[in-house]
């Protein structure tokens, strides 16, 4: 730059002129100071700068996807999505001023009954610097959504949002077999999997399949302005919801069952003989799956946890019980087999059965007097089957028990499966050849070691009704993406067979037909017009208890038709004393449901 | 030689032109830049407005051209009552814009005094040095010329305006320079008055004041808070990157991520829309501009011209590099705005005036 700054005054040099030219390189100086800074600024951390930028105009908005649904066989919803409300807090549009941000929080405080230290907790803990918005409540009523919105101008960076929602057909409906569906917890979201307020399923088949009804969650990448206000969509990505799955529950044998079940502690299984199908599990008391899902507070959580109930329990797999006279059935098959008892073989029965100097009773006092083997299948006599198991052999009856999947795990997909347990012979003494002879008695009718669970039961009793076919418990026949089609399937799995001659098998049938149909012990599940067979089991909870006062588990385990059985009924009820009594009357109403109430109910719904 | 009538062709011949292109380089850059912003009841406005402003501006410059600035420090008392008067008139009939007091309403306009008192400034501290009482230029002219600066510093701090008033003592130090002041008097003075610091730290700054220079010193103090504007600013040059993001990539700016876009952080805008390289275009007219005017100054014949366009030079100097020094990270935040790139009337007006004032003193170099 040509300055000339001496053009003026050629001739004198004055002190004046020279001040100017070190004031005008100084302010030179400060240019270039200027733009070293911006050379910093603009090059060296401009791409920084260009994401604080992106960062700032840009906001990342979710839309939840919404979960798979679960339906019944018949194509009926187990489960369903609604639209529900969600109260959230944009930290970032909060008021600044901590007193005004305050004051916001304690009106919401009010109008949506959340306690003013939890908003404040949440608030704390969230970077103010957040756009992301924190979840408050979930499943807002209409009545308080209605609030939020009529005080909006005073609750800055207050928002609801409208998410998909589990919605049930009543609030304990299939709790357990369903699962409920909550919020990632802390320790899920450390497996890195799940983001924070992921709906995650947290028991039942929700946790089971997961991976498959969890969705994919869409998102909208929007231009905003400095206050925040849309100005721009910039890039959407449509939610993806997640996978169909197709069970082998019968929605209304399910509820059938659970209406049956009303007032009783206990489980009902029932199941297709022909290939396993579960078409109902019930386990009563049940939780209230409604409340779990979402945001559930923890006095109504720990009281759930502590009832002494054990509702979150699910007892037709996590619950072990004595089989008691059910048993009789596998102690029978195994004499027939091993001829080592016959259909014609009779006792004497007196009520009671000496064996040195112990005596074991019968459940009738007076003894049911001379009973063939049938007769004792039909009136469920202690006295024959003490007698019988001592000559069958504790060795032949623990192989029977076992091959009909006794006291080993079922493998239903839930998981979290009790083994049950049939005593092995050295169980006892790790010396003793084989069993104790008492062992042997006590285990003919089903007492003693000898432990199950309903689902063992319900498989042991499709075997009987199929021939000996142990099919897997099967809960889900498939599942389908809406995109792709199916995407996984089951069509069964067999994982043995019991092999007992023709003759045996029909004296089974035939006994347990009696059961039920010729003044038997099961009289009280007798449907006239549907040949139902069956066995009730009393349940020993502990020694010399006694079924009339209440003690025992009821037991009543059924099929039919006895011609080509299509169900398989197992009902339990805890401490409901006689299983004729309580738990067969119980199998009659469901029996009822499934075979003779179908077109009244088809009716209904159509 | 008239007043305004008939220019004396000599006059004529020493216009400086790279001084009025670079001007006119300023004012397109502004116009251009205000145009993309968008503010205003519609599109272009506040550019047009500008325009305007400039057009009046001219008018100014050339009345101020063509008259003798001599005659001009002759009236200087006069004018500096004036611009006094207007100072204190803020607090009678001033307009509030967030919580300053510095506007006053003049008819459809609304004029900003403490902007009109800095030309009345430049032209009283001439007067004062270049009077006979001031001679030989010693503490006798410190004494006098403190009254000078106290008493407007005063009035316009309380607006309060503390970018205005601290433009004075650079401009008042430059002049004392230039007149010829001993250094070390001046030396002696700046020390008396860095241990002054504390009592004006705590007595005359305001509690936001001593936020914004706690805030220039840690930034991310509260960065939603006062320091929001410095970071904002500085997100918005630095993603200017090298070459710019052009008007429809700017959107710290469009978006209004930026405060005070279209006065006092302009330059951020400009910088976000054309980078490094069109910050450096930028730059270059400023340093012509200064560079010319300290030239004005050097050359002058006679002190009296001579202070006057060292004033002028000064007042321009330090706005500008105050102004971007702040905004780009460098200095605190102070309210000064970015002579002929902000947008504001009486900012404009002033700044041409002044350099009607230097174009004044270089035509009659040779006189």
């Amino acid at each position: 730059m040509n300055l000339n700054l001496r053009r003026g005054l050629p001739t004198r040099r004055d002190p004046g002129q020279k001040r100017i030219i070190t004031m005008s390189a100084l302010v030179t100086v400060g240019l270039m100071v200027i733009v070293c800074q911006l050379w910093y600024l603009q090059v060296l951390e401009g791409g920084r700068f260009q994401e604080a930028s992106d960062k700032n105009r840009i906001r990342i908005r979710p839309i939840a996807a919404p979960r798979g649904i679960l339906f019944d066989r018949n194509g009926a919803p187990l489960v369903d999505n609604r639209p529900a409300f969600t109260l959230s807090l944009i930290p970032r549009e909060l008021d600044r001023d901590p007193d005004k941000r305050d004051a916001a929080l304690g009106r919401l405080s009010a109008l949506v009954q959340i306690p003013f230290q939890e908003l404040r907790d949440v608030v704390a803990k969230t970077s103010s610097d957040s756009f992301l918005p924190v979840r408050l409540r979930r499943n807002l009523s209409m009545e308080e959504m209605q609030k939020v919105e009529e005080w909006k101008l005073e609750l800055p960076g207050v928002i609801v949002e409208v998410e998909p929602q589990r919605v049930y057909p009543n609030s304990r409906f299939a709790a357990h077999l369903l699962g409920y569906v909550r919020e990632a917890s802390d320790d899920q979201l450390k497996q890195g999997r799940y983001r924070r307020g992921d709906m995650v399923g947290q028991s039942g088949l929700e946790r089971l399949l997961d991976e498959f009804l969890r969705g994919k969650d869409g998102g909208e990448r929007i231009e905003v302005d400095a206050m925040g206000r849309p100005m721009r969509l910039i890039q959407s990505t449509e939610p993806h919801p997640g996978a169909q799955v197709v069970t082998t529950i019968d929605r209304r044998i399910q509820e059938a069952s659970e209406k049956a079940m009303e007032g009783h502690a206990g489980a009902v299984v029932v199941m297709d003989p022909r290939n396993g199908d579960v078409l109902a599990m019930v386990s009563t008391p049940a939780f209230e799956i409604d409340r779990f899902t979402g945001s559930i507070d923890r006095d109504a959580w720990l009281r759930v946890m502590k009832d002494p109930e054990f509702p979150m329990l699910n007892r037709t797999i996590q619950s072990q019980y004595a089989p008691g006279s059910i048993f009789k059935i596998v102690v029978a098959a195994a004499g027939l087999q091993e001829k080592t008892l016959t259909p014609a073989d009779r006792t004497y029965c007196n009520g009671e059965f000496q064996l040195g100097t112990w005596t074991f009773k019968d459940w009738k006092r007076e003894g049911h007097g001379t009973v063939d083997t049938l007769d004792a299948m039909r009136h469920s006599c202690n006295v024959f089957f003490y007698q019988a198991g001592l000559k069958i052999g504790g060795a032949a009856i623990t192989k029977y028990a076992a091959a009909f999947g006794l006291g080993q795990a079922t493998g239903i997909d839930l998981g979290t499966e009790k083994f049950g347990l049939i005593p092995q012979p050295k169980s006892r003494l790790r010396k003793a050849p084989a069993f104790q002879a008492g062992d042997i008695v006590n285990m003919s009718i089903g007492q003693g070691q000898v432990l199950v669970t309903p689902m063992q039961v319900a498989r042991f009793m499709a075997a009987v009704a199929n021939g000996g076919v142990l099919w897997k418990p099967r809960l889900v026949q498939r599942i389908e993406r809406p995109e792709r089609g199916v995407v996984w399937s089951d069509s069964g799995t067999v994982t043995g067979h019991v092999e007992l001659n023709a003759a045996v098998w029909a004296f089974l049938r035939q006994s347990l037909w009696a059961v039920v149909n010729d003044g038997g012990t099961g009289a009280g599940a007798r449907i006239p017009g549907l040949d139902i067979a069956g066995k009730t089991g009393t349940a020993q909870m502990i020694a010399n208890s006694r079924a009339d006062k209440g003690q025992d588990h009821a037991w009543f385990a059924s099929f039919a038709p006895v011609k080509d059985p299509e169900v398989v009924v197992v009902v339990l009820v805890e401490r409901g004393g006689k299983g004729g009594q309580v738990a067969a009357p119980i199998a009659r109403k469901i029996l009822n449901a499934i075979f003779f109430e179908k077109v009244a109910s088809a009716e209904l719904q159509g | 030689m008239t007043a305004l009538g008939g220019i004396d062709r000599r006059l004529l011949q020493n216009v400086d032109w790279p001084l009025l292109g670079a001007m006119g380089g300023l004012v397109v850059l502004s116009a251009t830049t205000l145009a993309s912003l968008h503010i205003g009841r519609a599109g272009g406005n506040v550019a047009l407005r500008q325009l305007a402003w400039f057009a009046l501006g001219l008018l100014a410059l050339l009345i101020v051209a063509s008259i003798d600035y001599r005659r001009l420090v002759r009236l200087a008392p006069m004018f500096y009552v004036i611009g006094l008067a207007g100072l204190v008139t803020v607090f009678v009939l001033g307009r509030t814009v967030s919580g300053a007091r510095r506007w006053i309403l003049i008819g459809p306009m609304s004029v900003q005094p403490s902007e009109v008192f800095k030309i009345c400034f430049v032209l009283m501290a001439t007067w004062v040095l270049t009077s006979r009482w001031a001679q030989p230029i010693g503490k006798t002219t410190l004494a006098l010329t403190a009254p000078v600066l106290a008493i407007p510093a005063v009035l316009i701090i309380k607006q309060p305006d503390l970018g205005t008033a601290i433009l004075l003592v650079p401009v008042l130090t430059a002049l004392l320079v230039g007149a010829g002041i001993r250094l070390q008097l001046l030396g002696g003075l700046a020390l008396a008055g860095l241990a002054a610091m504390p009592v004006v730290w705590f007595a005359a700054l305001r509690e936001y004041q001593r936020e914004r220079i706690l805030v220039f010193l840690d930034p991310f103090r509260d960065p939603l808070g006062s320091a929001y504007n410095v970071i904002q600013a500085k997100i918005a040059i630095g993603s200017g990157q090298l070459l710019g993001k052009g008007v429809a990539g700017a959107t710290q700016s469009r978006l209004a991520f930026l405060p005070e876009r279209h006065t006092d952080f302009i330059f951020a805008v400009f910088a976000e829309t054309w980078g490094f390289v069109g910050c450096l275009v930028l730059l270059t007219c400023y340093a012509l501009l200064l560079l010319r005017g300290f030239d004005i100054a050097a050359t002058a014949r006679e002190p009296v011209g001579r202070l006057i366009a060292l004033g002028v030079t000064a007042l321009f100097a330090t706005q500008v590099l105050v102004n971007v020094g702040m905004v780009t990270g460098l200095l605190p935040v102070v309210g000064v705005p970015l002579p002929l790139m902000s947008y504001g009337g009486t900012s404009m007006l002033v700044s041409l005036t002044a350099l009607g004032l230097l174009l004044s003193v270089r035509m009659r170099q040779f006189q």
